[in-house]
């Protein structure tokens, strides 16, 4: 029970001292520092969680297991919905994700919830990576606590 | 019936002031207001623990007069909570002690862009807070 909060503080501190040091104007860079760390996490992560698992049959399922497990790992949730193009383009909805249900309900810090996500596109690019799908991860939030990730699949 | 609210942190700034039913005002700016508030509970606090005749628990909890009753409760780290009802509510510590740890703590301390120690700036912590409140029993009754 206690252990929940301690991956929300952690997280919000990491948020905060990365960011801190470049307060002008390499956004960019603390972004992606960020995006790093969550893809190394999520690279280790995923080699743990799957060491029991069968092989995944395809693109598709390998989706669907960062949608349900790896989410309700990290998140205690599943993700609300999964849409995809079947061309290598997967939309991933999340209706309240846990990082921004206690920031905000309306359009108040909307500029700065980027921040916030960038950790978990971390995990999921590195998640991806490690399952041997090469992809690029973005996030965007229209509504606060409701986001979206959109995963690229890079396929050579 | 709920009259207002204050939040003040152990530094004695005021974090957050709302106001229900409010009929009279004080006269005096909302600044030099809450640091009355402040200091008038801080002398309070002292007086009665010192004045105290036998070993004291809680402290200060509340004065009454014959229009309204101050209620006061103060959280282990510190944070004051000063709730102003009509005479004849109860359980108010309880309901500050639940606002405390359902409104404050899930969407204050967990909320990365307010800082702590500033006025508290969250509108979800403003619109949760007021629905709490309000579907509170004290806030409905009145005597």
């Amino acid at each position: 029970m206690a252990d929940d909060i301690l991956f929300d503080l952690l997280h919000m501190e990491m948020i905060v001292s990365v960011f801190q040091p470049d307060s002008n104007d390499c956004k960019k860079s603390t972004m992606s520092k960020l995006e790093q760390i969550g893809f190394y996490t999520g690279y280790r992560l995923v080699e743990r969680l799957t060491k029991d698992w069968p092989r995944f049959k395809d693109e598709l399922d390998t989706m669907k297991f960062i949608c349900k497990e790896l989410w309700l790992w990290m998140y205690k949730k599943q993700i609300d919905n999964l849409r995809t193009n079947h061309q290598g383009v997967y939309v991933l909805q999340d209706n309240s994700f846990r990082f921004l249900t206690q920031l905000s309900q309306s359009k108040q810090y909307v500029e700065s919830t980027c921040k916030y996500l960038a950790f978990s596109c971390g995990v999921i690019r590195g998640a991806l990576s490690n399952l041997d799908i090469k992809c690029v991860v973005t996030a965007e939030v229209s509504s606060p606590p409701a986001c979206k990730f959109q995963v690229q699949v890079q396929r050579i | 019936m709920i009259y207002n609210l204050y939040i003040f942190d152990q530094n004695g700034t005021c974090l957050y002031y709302h106001e229900w039913n409010r009929k009279r005002s004080s006269g005096m700016s909302n600044e030099e207001e809450t640091k009355l508030m402040y200091g008038m509970i801080f002398s309070i606090k002292s007086f009665v623990s010192k004045i105290s005749p036998t070993d004291c628990k809680d402290g200060f909890m509340n004065f009454k007069t014959n229009k309204y009753k101050l209620n006061f409760y103060e959280t282990p780290s510190g944070l004051k909570f000063i709730m102003n009802t009509d005479v004849g509510a109860t359980d108010v510590r309880a309901l500050l002690h639940e606002i405390y740890r359902q409104v404050y703590v899930e969407y204050v301390v967990k909320n990365p862009e307010v800082l702590l120690g500033h006025s508290i700036s969250s509108e979800l912590f403003k619109k949760k807070l007021d629905e709490f409140v309000q579907s509170s029993s004290i806030y409905s009754k009145v005597f």
